[in-house]
């Protein structure tokens, strides 16, 4: 019985909750920013008023989640702004937070996200779906330590994430490339492979001593796009995967990523546990780190431009590991957002701190602290705030930047990724039979 | 099959049983110590039987707090998790046991029509899959506003405890009898009198044990925790399960999994010398 | 409550008394009905097409259950969940039965011993997860010793323990947290019972086989059935162990249906409702199949 009443408050303080939320003011406030009526101050002000910042960002890093606590919070702190570190377990947990709440009728003001760390096909649910909170990106002060010039080919990565078009509604936050380690003291330099045939090679020598990240983990996602790429029968690279799902026929997408999933297919005995016949796919970066650790796999490929300096520095990479190019010239290069939801309860507080987040003295910070690559462009900045950025490295491990630049590729559309991935998982993992073009039909009706 | 008795009915162990008792004790308790060593290492690879570089000799050297330095650093969350933890089971046991001593007084005394039934019921939490329970909540949960809240928590960990504490309840009123209850009426005390003077300091080992076990159900919990906590609400159990989930074991992974195990141990301790033997088996024997 | 007061009409007092009997059971019910029941009828609505807030609304449909029972993997899936639930309930039965017996004997440290043995009880599943990890990985413990004497020289040639479909990793955190539970359920019942009756028996000349198959077991089969009913159920259901310690694809139903949860695409959330629904269903017909044969077995117990 007194559950029964105390349930029925509850219910009747989530209804409340609406005409508590200053939902006019915040409303006011986005649309008036964004349209440049308000200026950055109105935002600090009503900042302030929000008191609170709730970002929600993948968790599994500790060295992340103690700048999070330590550099972070008390730098919002004096802004006024009790920040709110959510770590979750995967980013869609938020994404899916943010729509089952705008689902039931949330709007701007009402919801619980503030801010995501995201990038790729969980920004692309959230436009998708119509929950993107605006523009603001570009109206942001630190703004100016970033490149918007679309005839400049170096702003692409600003202006689109995964290939899909932000219009502001994200604030790049961190560049990535991913790349492989080896650890030197196993592998002799002769061995390393550097192309895709040459691992084949080599794990024809050494078998089960590769493996690589289960999609639909984006970091497993992208070694599939790579082997895609360096398979394009039109020998086209990235190029063809820049379109978005509307502009490139089932057909034609199929034709393309054929003959990288057959690659990946012909390399399943190949990897680890994978004379058994079930290939064993870690499930995210730490539990790679691990197997690499162990001398379980020679080769470890993921985003983390400086994980080896920081892997040396945590113990989580097994001494003599160095970094390598592999594959190359498809070596994807991207960058990664925060983003604000339609619904963000403190849609100025979260403005607040994607603008410091972009910061050079926060960009640096990060650098040394965490060894997150930095996010704004060093062309932009002046010269003393070029070499902090510079300094703050912790520095590449066995190749040099010109190596990861001349090897770099775009990322894939993120419409594609949603394809690709789910291609892989039917003809790769369930052993689906069918034809790839009839595996990539099905994923088209999925996908739209 | 004339066997010599006095073995069979000796009160000692036999050979194989004192083996056995070792193995056991070994398969338990055996492998915390690689899991203690595994929290002092800073790396610690295959083939090595002890870490190759202690977490000592790295301490100085890190930016970042490591192992032990970080598990108990605020940066872990683990006092966060460790305090959720123990407010939602302690309200949890005490919403509980307001739930489930009525129900336990008519169930241990009473006898009517459609009481297996109703007893059947009782149980059918502990099952049905926790996994259906929780996705099915969650949808619920998040259409009332009640994911990620502590309340929403609380109110799930209810389903599975009932079944615990009502059974314990229940036999200790059936242990209890009626008649003392009628004697303090017959001498003209009033029942909230008979309540709290009579029928509550008798109870009050049974309620002991029964809160402690409820306690220690709730404190277990992940996945109504993990489904319905949506990150916001983390406890111990979710937290570990955050550090492990790919299936490698780092130092502040080793630290966190020790700390998780430290309240059992300390409720061990506690539920040894109020719960005997017997009373588990009035909870889930007959 | 006597037979006779129930054919006479009956009058206000005790009328008034059934009223207060059962308005002690409101809330415990209304707690279950509510959020239990409610939750058991929101998940069979879903897995039949009702969820307007995706914009799907085909309900009564049994299109989600067809399209999850007409896939190969679905079988797959189940037949590992109900492999690991049934091989690891069995064993622990066992280990739990045979220490429980062990446990009624005296012996030097029998105190201190009763605290160890009940550890994995009071810790979570995590925590023997962890343990898992840490000794039977392939970079784990146990790999090393091998290294150590020589067995193996390469951590992919110890055996597949964790990470492999019909492993050992999973039975072996469900044998550890379960062992303790059964031992428990038993070792209470043999106390109770005292060992008046063995003795007996042993006295009429019983062997030590017969007296356990004829005596003990028929004593404390009630609580081998309530407590391996639980942690049959619990195996069936449970999500972080075959989650971390499985073999991937095909996953143990409990995870298929957190990953289609875990979908971009929204609508497969209905298909993993119905794979929550078909665990039910799965582990309500195996457990009132069982209770059903236990009580036919007792019956026929008592009859003899």
């Amino acid at each position: 019985m007194k559950l029964g009443i105390s349930l029925f408050g509850v219910l009747a303080m989530c209804t409340a909750q609406a005409a508590w939320a200053d939902v006019p003011a915040s409303a006011a406030l986005r649309d008036g920013f964004i349209a440049g009526k308000l200026d950055w101050s109105a935002v600090e002000a009503r900042a302030k008023e929000e008191g609170k910042v709730n970002l929600y960002y993948w968790g599994g890093d500790d060295t992340l989640n103690v700048w999070m606590d330590s550099v972070v919070a008390p730098a919002m702190a004096a802004q006024g702004i009790k920040l709110n570190p959510v770590r979750v377990t995967a980013t869609k947990d938020a994404v899916d937070l943010v729509l089952a709440e705008k689902n039931s009728g949330k709007g701007v003001g009402e919801g619980s996200v503030d801010l995501i760390w995201v990038n790729g096909d969980n920004f692309a649910t959230l436009k998708q779906q119509g929950a993107l909170y605006g523009g603001f990106a570009q109206r942001l002060p630190n703004a100016k330590n970033l490149e918007w010039d679309p005839s400049d080919q170096r702003a692409l990565l600003n202006l689109r994430d995964f290939g899909v078009e932000t219009n502001g509604t994200e604030m790049p936050w961190s560049g990535e490339e991913y790349n492989c380690s080896v650890n030197s003291k196993r592998v002799a330099d002769a061995d390393i492979p550097h192309d895709f045939d040459a691992l084949k090679a080599y794990l024809e020598k050494h078998p089960g001593k590769f493996t690589y990240v289960k999609p639909p983990h984006y970091i497993g996602n992208t070694f599939v796009e790579e082997a895609i790429y360096a398979h394009n029968p039109d020998g086209t690279g990235a190029a063809p995967f820049q379109q978005s799902l509307s502009e490139i026929k089932p057909e034609e997408l199929a034709r393309l990523i054929a003959p990288g999933l057959e690659y990946l297919k012909s390399l399943e005995p190949l990897l680890l546990n994978g004379a058994s016949g079930s290939p064993n796919y870690p499930e995210d970066n730490k539990a790679i780190d691990g197997l690499f650790l162990n001398g379980e796999i020679d080769f470890n490929c993921k985003f983390g431009l400086y994980g080896v300096a920081k892997g040396l520095s945590t113990g989580t990479y097994p001494e003599g590991a160095k970094q390598f190019v592999f594959p190359k010239n498809t070596m994807i290069k991207n960058k990664n957002y925060l983003v604000i939801p339609s619904n963000a309860p403190d849609g100025a507080a979260a403005m607040v701190l994607a603008n410091w987040m972009s910061s050079v003295e926060s960009q640096a910070s990060k650098l040394k602290e965490v060894g997150m690559p930095s996010g704004i462009d060093s062309w932009k900045l002046n010269k003393t705030d070029a070499d902090l950025i510079a300094s703050s490295s912790p520095g590449l491990v066995g190749v040099t930047q010109d190596e990861m630049d001349a090897n770099a590729a775009p990322d894939t559309n993120a419409t594609l990724v949603n394809v690709i991935k789910a291609t892989w998982l039917e003809y790769i993992e369930r052993h689906n039979p069918a034809p790839i073009a009839q595996i990539v039909a099905e994923a088209y009706k999925t996908a739209k | 099959m004339a066997r010599r008795e006095d073995i069979a009915l000796t009160s000692r162990l036999s050979p194989f049983q004192r083996i056995y008792l070792l193995l056991i004790a070994g398969f338990i308790v055996g492998p915390f110590l690689p899991l203690i060593i595994q929290s002092l290492a800073f790396r610690w690879a295959w083939p090595d039987l002890m870490p190759g570089t202690w977490w000592m000799q790295q301490r100085g050297k890190s930016a970042i707090p490591l192992a032990w330095d970080y598990v108990l650093s605020p940066y872990s969350h683990i006092w966060e998790a460790a305090i959720n933890t123990v407010a939602i089971g302690t309200t949890v046991t005490a919403i509980c046991l307001v739930i489930c001593l009525p129900a336990a007084r008519v169930l241990a005394r009473e006898r009517f029509r459609g009481k297996g039934a109703f007893e059947f019921f009782l149980s059918l939490p502990l099952i049905v899959p926790e996994a259906a329970i929780g996705m099915a909540l969650l949808m619920i949960f998040i259409r009332l506003g009640l994911a990620g809240s502590f309340f929403g928590i609380v109110i799930a960990h209810l389903i599975p405890t009932i079944p615990y504490m009502v059974r314990m309840l229940t036999a200790v009123y059936q242990g209890l009898g009626k008649d003392f209850e009628e004697q303090a009426m017959i001498l003209g005390a009033r029942p909230m009198q008979i309540l709290f003077r009579v029928t509550l300091p008798m109870l009050l080992p049974g309620v002991v044990a029964g809160a402690l076990f409820t306690f220690l159900v709730s404190t277990n919990i992940f996945l109504l925790t993990f489904f319905l906590g949506q990150g916001k609400i983390i406890t111990l159990p979710t937290l570990l399960f955050a550090k492990i989930s790919g299936g490698t074991l780092d130092a502040s992974a080793a630290g966190i999994t020790l700390v998780v195990t430290l309240p059992g141990i300390v409720l061990l301790l506690i539920t040894e010398r109020f719960i005997k033997e017997e009373a588990f088996g009035k909870g889930f024997g007959n | 409550m006597t037979p006779a007061t129930k054919t006479h009409p009956l009058t206000r007092r005790e009328r008034r008394a059934r009223i207060l009997l059962f308005a002690q059971f409101v809330p415990i019910f209304a707690v279950l009905v509510i959020l239990f029941g409610g939750a058991l009828v929101m998940a069979v609505l879903q897995s039949l097409g009702f969820a307007p807030w995706f914009g799907v609304n085909t309900f009564p449909t049994l299109d989600y259950f067809a399209a999850l029972w007409g896939s190969a993997t679905f079988w797959t899936s189940l037949g590992l969940t109900l492999y690991y639930a049934t091989v690891s309930t069995f064993l622990a039965l066992v280990l739990g039965t045979l220490l429980a017996l062990a446990l009624v004997k005296t012996f030097r440290g029998k105190t201190f011993y009763k605290y160890l043995y009940k550890l994995p009880l009071m810790i979570p599943y995590t925590v023997g997860i962890a343990l898992a990890v840490i000794m039977l990985g392939n970079g784990g413990m146990l790999s090393r010793l091998a290294a150590f004497f020589g067995v193996i020289d390469d951590p992919g040639q110890f055996l597949q323990i964790l990470k492999t479909h019909y492993g050992w990793g999973i039975i072996a955190v469900y044998i550890w947290k379960q062992t303790p539970f059964i031992t428990l359920a038993v070792y209470a019942v043999l106390l109770g019972i005292g060992r008046e009756t063995e003795e007996a028996a042993a006295i009429l000349g019983a062997g030590r086989r017969t007296i356990f198959f004829r005596v003990t077991l028929p004593q404390i089969l009630p609580g081998i059935v309530s407590s391996t009913l639980i942690c049959f159920a619990f195996n069936i259901g449970a999500f972080e162990a075959p989650f971390i310690l499985g073999g991937g694809f095909p996953d143990t139903l409990p995870v298929v249906a957190w990953r289609y949860f875990n979908d971009s695409d929204y609508t497969l959330q209905l298909r993993g409702m119905a794979t929550v629904v078909s665990i039910g269903i799965v582990s309500g017909v195996i457990l009132f199949a069982y209770l059903a044969v236990y009580r036919t077995f007792e019956r026929r117990m008592g009859r003899n």
